[in-house]
């Protein structure tokens, strides 16, 4: 079974890239969401295998996100954003959060790492 | 007639009448006192009268010079009744008590000249009164020994009708009660007007106090012990007609008394010239004055609006209460004085003050101009900061936005192109290199960004953001930071740029040292400390990065200091800042 992801991103062009990549990479894309408050209530309709969540969204931030999203059992997350991540430290490993991903090197191999 | 001209002819009028008395009390064929009792009664009248004319000449819109030249007259009018010409001696006994209803008004409308109050007309017109109206009534039946002590060769009391000794004594009895009262009630209004007044207030009225009412208490037994003993305690009327010889004296001195409360004129000027406290003019001049409700407001004719000693705006209350005088100091305005009421009767001594503070002054309200000059400055640069960075926030987030992610876009794509192209090696081998390049300008691109803003400080804070630039530092750099949460942005934006600045400064010249980044906040304050075991070495603080760096610090109230000697002790960069400073 095609392990199902919801993607959330405040840029339309990078939603609608990735979708792609992993569409072709095998994985199902099933939403896309453009803030936080609409990926915590796509999470709980649309039940994914995984969040693709970036960091920056316009009403809060992806961490309080995945936190929101930690709450009852839910899916896993993975992190990501234009900027590298050394300056999220030592959140990147709490909670759902299974890790990070910078934009530029994702690609299906590199969730698939994340995900095992 | 000019004050001063109307003074002499008063003067020499009170000379004539006091001869006059003098020659009536001397050539009387009534019974006469001893010459030196008429030498003291005529010296009195004519002090009133000189002390009066004084005043007069000296305070000519005052009525107070005037009421004491009248006093003087009618005092010696009382002479009229030695007369031994009839209409003359008729006349002496009708008025012969009107100088203490003349009394009485004076002292009421001390220092003013006016009768302020209704209790005070009252009494005043209850006091003439007194003495007008029960001499009109008993005079009738009053042969003339019975009024006076003039037998056996008396005038005649022209107005007699017939002799009733009974009529008079009571008329005499009431008018006594009636004395007592009315002395009393303007007792009592005087302490009142004493309790109420203010201190400035009761520096006016204590000559008054000082003599007019023991006179008046001295003069009331004296009626009273005479009524009382038959005539019979003339040496306690003389005692008071001493005590009332010093009234006049006691009142002209409170009335052209220009003297300070404390110390003199010259003193004022040479204390003024001392001080340097802020509102150091303001307590001088409220302790020369007497005045410590007193208020000074500086004008700046620039703003066209008065100013407090700190330079910050204000507008003078506009009381009616209060009594204002505008200081000049060569022609100019240069402040406002916002005083006791009671000083607006002592203007020689308010100018007189101003006249030797008006340096001072003007020294003064150049400063309170500075300090607003100053205050506006720091605003304008705190103002400069934070704009100058907003632009670069935005700057940040719109590359962020714009570049940045269609690069982003870019890598995913040209990865899925190197999956297509897995059976073709050159094409595989291309876009490779394509995508090195392509790494290269979004890490270029994300450098730049984050030397124009670190996005991870506004949301982030300043912690995580020390932590990235000590990670990609590369030397080994220590942190040491100690944080209550986050900060207002323009001390957090302030601190970041220190310790970033501190850190490529050590990079290009102390490669190989360590450094330590200290950040604590406390009481307040953000002390920002970074400190490297290289070599040392002056660096001009006002060179480079680090100029910029003292005016955002300055800016918000703080300070920064490089201690770097040379000689290999390392080197030390501080910045302290106030936290409040950038709300």
């Amino acid at each position: 079974m095609a392990v199902s992801v919801l993607i959330v991103d405040d840029h339309a062009g990078f939603r609608a890239v990735a979708r792609e990549m992993l569409e072709t990479e095998g994985f199902r894309v099933v939403g896309e969401s453009a803030d936080g408050a609409s990926a915590v209530a796509d999470a709980g309709e649309l039940r994914p295998d995984v969040v693709l969540l970036d960091v920056q969204l316009p009403d809060m931030s992806g961490l309080e996100v995945a936190e929101l999203l930690a709450k009852a059992p839910g899916p896993a997350v993975v992190l990501t954003s234009s900027r590298d991540g050394s300056e999220l430290g030592d959140r990147l490993a709490s909670g759902p959060v299974r890790g990070f991903i910078p934009k530029a090197q994702l690609s299906g191999a590199a969730l698939t790492d994340l995900l095992a | 007639m000019s004050p001063r001209v109307a003074a002499v002819a008063i003067a020499a009028l009170g000379v004539a009448a006091a001869a006059g008395a003098l020659t009536l009390a001397r050539t009387t064929s009534q019974p006469r006192a001893a010459l030196a009792l008429h030498l003291v009664a005529v010296t009195i009248g004519l002090a009133w009268i000189l002390a009066g004319a004084l005043a007069h000449a000296r305070r000519p819109r005052n009525r107070t010079g005037l009421l004491m030249v009248g006093v003087g007259f009618a005092w010696a009018a009382t002479s009229l009744s030695s007369a031994d010409w009839s209409p003359a001696f008729t006349a002496g006994l009708v008025i012969g008590n009107l100088w203490a209803a003349m009394l009485i008004h004076l002292v009421l409308a001390f220092p003013e000249g006016r009768l302020e109050t209704r209790a005070a007309r009252v009494v005043t017109a209850s006091a003439y009164g007194l003495v007008l109206v029960p001499a009109a009534l008993s005079l009738p039946f009053a042969a003339a020994d019975r009024v006076t002590d003039c037998a056996p060769e008396c005038p005649e009391n022209l107005l007699l009708a017939s002799d009733r000794p009974g009529v008079v004594d009571a008329i005499e009895v009431a008018t006594v009660a009636g004395v007592v009262i009315v002395f009393a009630a303007a007792a009592w209004l005087l302490v009142r007007r004493w309790r109420r007044a203010s201190p400035v207030g009761r520096r006016a009225l204590s000559p008054v106090f000082g003599t007019g009412l023991i006179a008046i208490a001295l003069l009331i037994s004296a009626v009273v012990v005479d009524e009382v003993t038959g005539g019979g305690a003339d040496w306690f009327l003389e005692i008071a007609l001493i005590a009332f010889g010093t009234v006049p004296f006691g009142f002209l001195v409170g009335l052209v008394r220009s003297r300070l409360a404390r110390g003199s004129v010259g003193g004022l000027v040479v204390e003024l010239g001392e001080t340097d406290l802020e509102g150091g003019v303001r307590e001088a001049l409220a302790r020369s004055l007497g005045d410590p409700s007193l208020e000074l407001f500086y004008w700046l004719p620039d703003e066209a609006s008065y100013v407090d000693a700190a330079g910050a705006p204000v507008q003078p209350p506009d009381d009616p209460d209060r009594g204002a005088t505008v200081v000049a100091h060569r022609g100019q305005r240069v402040a406002l004085l916002v005083h006791d009421p009671a000083l607006r009767d002592q203007p020689d001594l308010v100018d007189a003050a101003c006249a030797a503070a008006g340096m001072a002054l003007a020294n003064e309200r150049l400063q309170a101009e500075l300090r607003r000059h100053v205050e506006e400055l720091r605003r304008s640069r705190v103002r400069i900061v934070a704009a100058t960075d907003a632009e670069r926030r935005r700057l940040e987030r719109d590359l962020h936005d714009g570049a940045q992610q269609r690069l982003v876009s870019l890598a995913i794509v040209l990865r899925r192109a190197e999956g297509m192209a897995a059976d073709t090696p050159d094409a595989r081998a291309m876009i490779e290199r394509a995508r090195a390049e392509l790494d290269e300008a979004l890490r270029g691109l994300r450098e730049l960004a984050r030397g124009i803003h670190p996005a991870v400080l506004t949301d982030h804070g300043l912690g995580p953001a020390l932590r990235g630039l000590a990670d990609r530092a590369e030397q080994p750099v220590r942190l040491d930071v100690h944080l209550d949460g986050r900060l207002p942005q323009p001390v957090e934006v302030a601190a970041y740029y220190v310790v970033a600045e501190a850190l490529t400064n050590a990079s290009k010249h102390a490669p190989e040292a360590r450094v330590e980044v200290e950040v604590i906040e406390r009481g307040g304050r953000l002390s920002v400390r970074v400190t490297d075991d290289g070599p040392g070495g002056a660096r001009p603080l006002r060179g480079g990065g680090l100029a910029g760096l003292a005016d955002r610090v300055e800016a918000l109230g703080g300070r920064l200091q490089v201690r770097s000697p040379a000689g290999g002790d390392g080197t030390a960069l501080q910045a302290d800042l106030w936290v409040d400073a950038g709300r």
